[in-house]
């Protein structure tokens, strides 16, 4: 493994579809085991930065790294210690769950016997899966599509995980079962960046968070030096949010539209 | 006035359309016009000329050639336009809205029925250019063209109706999530049937040719006349009445023509409203279950360190056997290969045995390639993306592809050839070239395939036959046709080489039969072979550069 301090690391990063720039030189680092909040309204380029940090979308320029290798120079090593969960995760629709993780570890190279085996009922097991033996993945609820996808990461044990809404479509027993496995590898030196539209996870989760808007890093760090930056030593994350990401108050839109029209 | 449902829902429809076509790369589309023209204003000059030269020769065959057309013409569409009207009439998403909607299931067959007519409409173009052309050679009046015109649109109105109450009729009966396939599948079956059953009447036209004796023709027409009863020839029967003059005949079987349409169409537009909500975003969805045997217990793998290549064949393995789609896309296919196999085993007049062999083996590996390896990479769809995440290079991934593909296609391609070969009594070094080709043929065809749809993949298509663009379908037959081409002149220039040689001159070559020129043909016989071999390497190695630089999202798995 590399020396590096940081599992993660963004080298201003940048990454443009024509005139359009849906991030403009992104910089933050990860330490190890660390769990890190990346928060941003709709369309801020949250997933984007995700995927280009996880080897799916070339940089326009910057470097993103992994376990201080270089995502597109080094992509077999930054891969095999990266797990990354997509909002929608990749799944193979006409494999059984059993099947998938079979698959999934046999992409990585992982040794097979009993231990595997093991490793895959626990799995299966903690997610609520081992009895859809013979039911197809595509065949699966949101929630448990996204329970396969964590399992499917979880299998491997990267040193890395790139989560984008992963507890979007869980149902509250599964969220905070998710919520509680999060720290735990945490703990044990896993480093999870975690892309979320749920506040009070990111509040809860994360040591620090970064807010993203329309592309660009706004702010960066723990909640005390986020309230510094915002000048607001009571203000909850929400409030913070949305100060930073600045936009017409929610009440004077809502009085806007039930306005009575001329 | 409030506007009507169906004004609204093909305004949308349209929009969609410009939309798709503004968001599309302007270089590609202009490309695809280009080509559109310059290939429609050839193919149909050729088609036009062809069939006003019959027009105007046969008189006595034209109500059976017409007749003939509009048959063909219906069952081309029944299979072609098949899937589109399934698409458009019951599985589009977009459907779930104007269910939901305050809009009549007939505002929604009828805002709905021009596109489902679209395929449809696009072979009626070819088949209103021969009809065309019939007219021209027997100095029809201009109201043949306006007719035609009418009843190739009736037609094509009659044949998506069918096929929307064919459709109908299926969901009654067969589970909602394998409808669209089994409907698929036997229309296509019933297709190939009739497709072949054309066939063998043409060889037995043509296969009567003599040198300085016209075909016989009697067989052909003679199998035209015997179906002249079925619906699909009464618009050919009123059209060649026109030609004639017979103002009576032309209104009557134009008359039934209609009656029939506004039946078919009625009954469809009835049926349509009581089917609508059966098969509403269930159809070709994945089984819940596949499995309804007593549960094994899991298999522990053996020990060993996980192969990746492995993987992507064994899951490519249990997919193909669960995608009920593919399997009802890829047995008819197989059906027509064998038939074809089978029909190809009399050699042409002529025609060497050995060199029948070669040809039917060629022909087998670029339809097995074709079939198999095109969409190799494509039918990942959205797990792609796991592959681009796995530690496994795009190279390794085409590799493994090409490995999977290459069993059927060899073993089918080996089997086929092999029983051509021993049956028609070749020799057995003469059989052991036809296995060699084989092979050489397999192995190219299929990499030159796999690379083919790693160039131009459309990921996100749930339908294998959409799942390769444009380029990388041309990419693939272009590739395969130079590759088949270089091989099998290498082989005709090695037994070239060998015949001169031997000192045995070629009748009609202007080459003496001396070591020089024997010499000279091997030369350009390796050269040929490194041709057909560099074609596999700059398709691999442009997949490979495509692979890799892959960025797009895939949104649908």
């Amino acid at each position: 493994m590399s020396q590096t301090p940081h599992a993660v690391e963004a080298r201003h990063l940048v990454k443009g579809y024509g005139v359009v720039r849906a991030v403009q030189d992104v910089s933050f680092q990860v330490p190890r085991g660390e769990i890190f909040g990346f928060l941003g309204a709709n369309g801020a380029g949250k997933t984007t930065t995700l995927r280009m940090l996880c080897g799916l979308i070339r940089p326009t320029a910057g470097t993103a790294l992994i376990d201080g290798f270089d995502v597109f120079a080094q992509p077999m090593e930054a891969k095999a210690r990266l797990g990354y969960l997509d909002e929608e995760p990749f799944i193979h629709p006409h494999l059984t769950g059993r099947e998938f993780l079979d698959y999934i570890a046999d992409l990585y190279r992982m040794p097979r016997g009993p231990e595997r085996h093991r490793r895959m009922e626990r799995l299966l097991g903690l997610f609520e899966l081992a009895d859809r033996d013979g039911e197809l993945v595509g065949a699966y609820s949101h929630g448990m599509k996204q329970k396969i996808g964590l399992a499917s990461l979880l299998i491997r044990e990267p040193s890395v995980l790139l989560l984008d809404e992963p507890t979007n479509g869980l149902d509250p027993r599964s969220a905070r079962l998710v919520k509680d496995l999060l720290e735990e590898l945490a703990t044990r030196g896993t480093t999870v960046l975690l892309s979320t539209h749920i506040l009070e996870v990111a509040q809860a989760l994360c040591r620090r968070i970064a807010i993203m808007d329309r592309g660009h890093l706004v702010a960066t760090g723990t909640m005390e030096e986020l309230r510094t930056q915002a000048g607001s030593a009571q203000a909850t994350l929400e409030d913070l949010f949305l100060r930073l990401t600045a936009g017409p108050e929610s009440s004077e839109l809502i009085e806007r539209l039930l306005a009575p029209q001329p | 006035m409030s506007r009507s449902a169906v004004g609204i829902i093909l305004r949308a429809e349209w929009r969609a359309w410009r939309n798709r076509i503004a968001k599309a790369n302007p270089l590609r589309v202009v490309g695809l016009v280009v080509f559109a023209l310059l290939g429609g204003t050839v193919f149909g000059g050729f088609l036009f000329a062809l069939a006003a030269a019959a027009g105007h020769l046969l008189p006595s065959a034209r109500d059976a050639m017409l007749a003939g057309a509009f048959t063909a013409l219906s069952v081309l569409m029944l299979v072609v336009g098949f899937p589109s009207v399934i698409a458009t009439y019951f599985a589009g998403r977009d459907l779930m809205q104007l269910v939901l909607a305050p809009v009549r299931s007939i505002e929604i067959f009828l805002a709905r029925s021009l596109f489902a007519m679209s395929a449809n409409l696009l072979v009626a173009v070819v088949f209103l250019i021969f009809v065309a052309g019939v007219g021209a050679g027997s100095g029809a009046s201009p109201l043949y063209y306006l007719l035609a015109l009418a009843l190739v649109f009736v037609q094509v109105l009659l044949v998506t109706a069918l096929q929307a109450t064919f459709m109908a009729a299926v969901l009654r009966w067969v589970p909602a999530r394998i409808a669209r396939d089994v409907a698929v599948a036997v229309a296509s079956i019933a297709g190939g049937g009739l497709y072949l059953a054309w066939n063998l009447t043409l060889r037995q036209t043509l296969g009567s040719f003599a040198p300085r004796h016209q075909p016989d023709l009697s067989s052909l027409v003679s199998s035209l006349q015997r179906i002249e009863w079925v619906p699909s020839s009464w618009p050919g029967h009123a059209l060649s009445a026109v030609i004639e003059g017979n103002a009576s005949a032309a209104l009557v079987w134009t008359g039934v023509t209609l009656v029939f349409a506004i039946v078919v169409v009625g009954a469809a537009a009835l049926l349509y409203e009581r089917t609508l909500l059966a098969g509403l975003g269930l159809l070709g969805g994945v089984p819940s279950r596949w499995r309804t045997r007593r549960r094994k217990p899991p298999r522990v793998a053996a020990a060993g360190a996980g192969s990746p290549g492995f993987a992507i064949a064994r899951k490519d393995w249990i997919a193909y056997r669960r995608d009920i789609r593919r399997l009802s896309r890829f047995l008819p296919a197989m059906i027509f290969l064998l038939a074809y196999a089978v029909l190809l085993i009399r050699p042409g007049r002529g025609i060497d045995l050995f060199w029948n062999d070669v040809f039917v083996v060629a022909f087998v590996s670029l339809f097995m390639s074709m079939m198999f390896a095109t969409t190799a990479i494509p039918a990942e769809r959205r797990g792609y993306q796991l592959l681009r995440l796995a530690p496994v290079t795009s190279w390794q991934l085409i590799r493994a592809k090409v490995l999977f593909t290459l069993v059927p296609v060899l073993a089918l391609t080996g089997v086929i050839s092999l029983g051509l070969s021993l049956a028609g009594g070749n020799s057995p070094w003469k059989t052991l070239q036809v296995a060699l080709l084989a092979v050489w043929l397999g192995v190219g065809c299929v990499c030159i395939g796999v690379s083919a749809g790693a160039i131009d993949p459309n990921f996100e298509s749930a339908d294998d036959r959409r799942s390769v663009g444009i380029v990388g379908t041309f990419a693939a037959m272009g590739g395969e046709l130079a590759f088949g081409l270089f091989s099998v002149g290498a082989l005709a220039l090695f037994y070239l080489a060998a015949s001169l040689a031997a000192g045995n001159a070629v009748a009609g070559l202007p080459v003496a039969a001396t070591p020089a020129f024997a010499v000279a043909s091997v030369v350009i016989a390796v050269a040929l072979a490194a041709a057909g071999a560099s074609v596999v390497v700059l398709m691999l190695w442009l997949a490979n550069s495509h692979l890799r630089g892959f960025e797009n999202s895939i949104v649908s798995n």
